[in-house]
């Protein structure tokens, strides 16, 4: 049966999906960048919204929400898949709103007044059938993910406000989006960078093979030189695993070092992260926060006996609070820190903050 | 990047490359043998087959199928034997036979199987793998990727036309490493260029080694002998391997593979090679102090991606989360108040804890019950177990449904098997097990199985068949040593070869190592009687016997080493003189020969007399004057013997 076969083949595709996100490789450097994970969840959840069963909005969100679960619980420190499930139930409750005729205003968030006016307007279970609901869901998922595609160019497209001529830049780790960036402004500008290794895993090194490549003009770093050549640095920048719904980041271990030396420097500190990054999440949660692999790489595990009597750990992620921050650019522009929040109630609902 | 769905089901390829491709794109297949073929987790694996023995609290083969299908294994054949349908439930309900898994388990049963040998011949005679394919077994945990070792293997197959027939692989690690298992310490030499395996040998407990002087010939320059290597048990193995175990039967272990391919090497011309990963992990979990070493480097993550909160056996309930200095926590879990978990802990669902109590490098499973004041340290408690207040457990395994009352203390390398109940106030010694089965004939060793295994060659360990032989076959057993004793004698024959001949008979007639010795004894006292007739007088009997005690004491060395086989030996004496009454006498003199040629030891003697006999004629023997002297003068000389130490 046709439909059965379809939807076998569906789970089947959410398993792998899932096994994959278990198995994410190990160490820092993920062996899918995150842009390469918002696409894929993203074209899961068109899969499912095609191929699933439901009857109305209500029943996708569900199912969506279900899905979501399940995913997210796979890989915690992965928030590009909650990230997008959260844009996709949006758009969902966007479209529905549009085919039962009300303004888009209508359900938008708190504002003081909304809340002493309008009362409990929001009784809308999400029940009413649509024929072309689904059409348009997945058109405007189509166009999410189109809007994925673009990330990378729009953020680099302004790299030229930002990087002058005879500047000295400074990075850590490895970002594509960061690289992406450089090298559009190494077109036209001469500039020197300096990347920090980002130890244990080391993955500075292969950003500054690849820049020079570009005819970029770098240096590489230990971390522990990184307060020491900040003195001249002309500006910060780098890219991050995910933003945080106070306007901290996650990002690569080392990174607060770096932010604070920034800040002693006064120099500007400048994340270039694209907007599936962005998550509802507070730093607050303390089990999955982070992520701890393998001590492999800090201890190697030739190290014989005295791996019984030492406890080491390896994780990957470090907290950057937003104060350390100058600037946000992403692919709608540039924002401060402190702005996220509108951001934030743009891109998802506040129901949707806790799938 | 595509989901690992299996190939659709029309492919239009180009016609002449078709042949050529589909040999690429074979499926990977994996033979798991989920049976050990030996006790060590004796009597936990009575009731439990080694394979569904739960390692912080997930069974281990789910660790070894997962480790198969994340390197990209897409058919596994899972061997059992030992308790199979249980092994064949659980797979069944896991996730790796649902229809959404990537790779696909069959499950083969048979009571058959006695070895690892008759597994791949089984293989070979089912013809169930086109290509190459890994070998594990059901309790190896890793999370090593083979692709790079499997491609070098295949690369190798192709430009020497099918020569290498196995590439074994191994993981760095320095001697005396935590995670070596000091039985399968192993010492290998290889040719650096090709990683091709020269010699190898175990290595344990073994203060000289002898490497043959033609592997310095192999022809090439870089020429490594390793001692840093821990074998992960994980091999890839091409189709030949199953063809030579079915053309050799007597490979029985991985051992006599690869020790029988090496030696024939100029005669078949196969060869092997090795991959040596040192950023993965592998082990073996072969005994109870690897399962302590992996438990712990599970929960110190060094498995990683397989830890314990990504719950990748996908059960429902099992997830938990992950907190400081490796504390793991499942739903439900009650802490009572002061009760600390120090570190690297692992709590299963809806365990109560109760107050004061102090936790470290510890699994806890599901459903326990602990009370107040508790000390646990490096314990593996498994499920529904109740532990009572002011309990202390170091360094031990307690299994499901185990009650342990108040005030015990469990020292090191203890384990208390399933349901077991132990009492108020007690302490158990070091290396304690404590079981509901009685101990079998077979048990030789009812000590703790921390041992490592001296008997690696035995046989014993690996038949499962209770070794009573009919009589018949004794008494032709007895006949022969018999004879060989006779032409030992005549021919003057040295004691190696006849300890040799022995052996060869001891497999020719099937019988276990004990009888041999038993009738050994028997023969050997009844010599004189077969020379020279059932009435000579007592005199003439010992000065008959007692010189061939001297002749042959090397054959007896061999054959008693242990105290039990003390025990046997004397036991054995004694039947042979109830039956010849008239000589008693003679016993006296047997036994003192038999101590001054060091062959018993005072402690066997002495235990054996003060046993207390269960027929009336064995008491009367026990009080026969020379034999009471016998033991009076031995129990001055064992204490004098002490004063002078």
């Amino acid at each position: 049966m046709p439909g059965a076969d379809k939807e076998t083949e569906l789970s089947e595709r959410i398993e792998a999906f899932l096994s994959e996100l278990k198995r994410c490789g190990s160490g820092a450097g993920s062996l899918r960048g995150s842009a390469e994970t918002a696409r894929e969840t993203t074209s899961l959840l068109r899969r499912i919204t095609a191929q699933a069963r439901w009857s109305n909005a209500g029943d996708l969100m569900e199912i969506i929400r279900k899905e979501g679960r399940r995913m997210t619980a796979g890989q915690p420190s992965e928030t590009t898949v909650g990230n997008m499930v959260r844009r996709v139930l949006k758009i969902i409750r966007e479209e529905y709103a549009r085919s039962r005729g009300s303004t888009e205003e209508a359900d938008q968030q708190e504002s003081l007044h909304k809340l002493l006016t309008s009362g409990g307007s929001s009784e809308d279970n999400f029940r009413q059938h649509f024929t072309h609901l689904k059409a348009n869901v997945i058109e405007a998922i189509n166009e999410l993910l189109t809007e994925l595609e673009g990330t990378t160019d729009n953020i680099s497209m302004q790299a030229l406000e930002h990087i002058h001529s005879n500047e000295v830049i400074m990075t850590i780790g490895r970002s594509r989006t960061v690289e992406a960036f450089l090298k559009d402004a190494a077109r036209k500008r001469k500039f020197h960078v300096i990347v920090a290794e980002c130890a244990p895993f080391c993955q500075g090194h292969e950003m500054a093979t690849s820049l020079s490549k570009e005819d970029i003009e770098t240096t590489v770093i230990p971390d522990a030189a990184i307060f020491a050549v900040m003195s001249r640095v002309n500006k910060v920048i780098i890219g991050t695993q995910t933003v945080l719904a106070n306007g901290g980041l996650r990002a690569v271990n080392g990174t607060h070092t770096l932010a604070l030396a920034a800040k002693h420097h006064s120099t500007p500190l400048i994340v270039c992260a694209p907007m599936f990054k962005l998550s509802p999440q507070f730093p607050n949660e303390e089990d999955t926060f982070h992520k701890f692999v393998s001590p492999h790489e800090v201890l190697p595990f030739t190290e014989g006996e005295i791996l019984s009597k030492v406890n080491a750990h390896c994780p990957v992620f470090d907290y950057v609070p937003p104060e350390l921050i100058t600037l946000f650019i992403s692919n709608i522009g540039g924002n401060a820190p402190s702005y996220i929040y509108r951001l934030m109630s743009e891109l998802y609902h506040p129901e949707d903050h806790e799938l | 990047i595509t989901s690992g769905s299996p190939n659709p089901p029309s492919r239009k390829q180009s016609r002449p490359r078709k042949a050529e491709k589909d040999e690429e794109e074979q499926p990977l297949q994996a033979v798991l043998v989920a049976d050990s073929f030996n006790r060590r987790f004796f009597p936990i694996s009575k009731d439990q087959p080694r394979a569904l023995l739960p390692l912080a609290n997930v069974s281990m083969i789910d660790y070894t199928l997962e480790f198969l299908t994340s390197t990209g294994v897409q058919e596994t054949f899972v061997f059992c034997c030992w308790m199979s349908s249980k092994i064949k439930e659980h797979l069944q309900k896991s996730k790796w036979c649902r229809p959404t898994s990537p790779n696909v388990v069959h499950v083969i049963t048979s009571d058959l199987y006695r070895s690892l040998g008759d597994v791949l011949r089984d293989v070979d005679a089912k013809a169930l793998v086109r290509s190459d394919f890994l070998l594990v077994y059901g309790d190896v945990v890793s999370n090593i990727d083979v692709s790079q070792a499997l491609q070098e293997h295949k690369q190798r197959r192709k430009m020497e036309k099918n020569v290498s027939v196995m590439t074994m692989i191994f993981k760095e690690s320095p001697p005396g490493h935590k995670t070596r298992c000091e039985d399968d310490d192993i010492i290998v030499a290889m040719d650096g260029k090709s990683k091709r395996i020269l010699h190898y040998q175990r290595a344990q407990a073994l203060k000289k080694l002898h490497f043959p002087m033609n592997i310095f010939h192999s022809g090439s320059d870089e020429f490594e002998i390793r001692f840093d290597l821990l074998d992960c048990h994980i091999s890839i193995c091409s189709p030949q391997v199953a063809e030579l175990f079915t053309d050799n039967f007597d490979y029985q272990t991985k051992n006599d593979f690869v020790r029988g391919l090496l030696v024939n090497e100029e005669i078949l011309g196969n060869q092997i090679h090795m991959h040596v990963t040192k950023d993965g992990y592998g082990a073996r979990v072969s005994n109870l102090l690897m399962y302590d070493t992996v438990s712990s480097d599970t929960i110190r993550r060094w498995i990683y991606p397989i830890t314990p909160e990504a719950n990748f056996a996908d059960q429902e309930g099992q997830s938990c989360t992950h907190s400081r200095h490796n504390v793991y926590r499942e739903p439900g879990v009650s802490l009572g108040h002061g009760s600390q978990m120090e570190e690297n802990v692992l709590i299963g669902r809806n365990t109560v804890i109760g107050a004061n109590c102090t936790i470290s490098n510890t699994v806890i499973g599901a459903n326990c019950v602990i009370g107040d004041n508790v000390t646990l340290d490096r314990a593996y408690i498994w499920n529904r177990v109740h532990i009572a207040n002011d309990v202390k457990v170091k360094q031990s395994v307690i299994c499901d449904n185990v009650e342990v009352k108040h005030g015990v203390v469990l020292n090191e390398q203890c384990v208390l098997a399933y349901n077991v109940v132990v009492g108020p106030d007690i302490t158990l010694q070091e290396g304690t097990v404590l079981s509901m089965h009685h101990p079998d004939e077979e048990d030789d060793e009812d000590e703790d199985e921390f041992l490592s295994d001296d008997d690696v060659g035995y046989s014993k360990d690996k038949t499962k068949q209770k070794g009573s032989c009919s009589s018949y076959l004794i008494m032709l057993f007895q006949n022969e040593v018999h004879g060989t004793l006779q032409r030992g004698l005549d021919e003057n024959i040295s004691c190696d070869n006849l300890v040799l001949e022995i052996n060869s008979l001891k497999y020719a007639y099937n019988i276990s190592l004990k009888e041999v010795m038993q009738i050994l004894i028997r023969v050997v006292l009844e010599f004189p009687f077969q020379q020279q007739g059932a009435q000579i007088s007592t005199a003439q009997y010992s000065s008959h016997l007692l010189p061939l005690l001297k002749k042959w004491a090397p054959v007896f060395k061999n054959y008693v080493k242990r105290p039990q086989d003390q025990m046997d030996c004397l036991a054995s004496m004694e039947e042979v003189f109830l039956e010849r009454e008239t000589h008693w006498a003679a016993l006296v003199k047997v036994l003192m020969s038999v101590y001054q040629l060091e062959i018993l030891e005072e402690e066997g003697i002495m235990r054996w007399f003060k046993q207390s006999s269960t027929t009336g004629k064995s008491q009367q023997l026990r009080r026969n004057q020379g034999l009471l002297k016998f033991i009076q003068w031995l129990e001055e000389a064992e204490e004098s013997s002490e004063g002078d130490e």
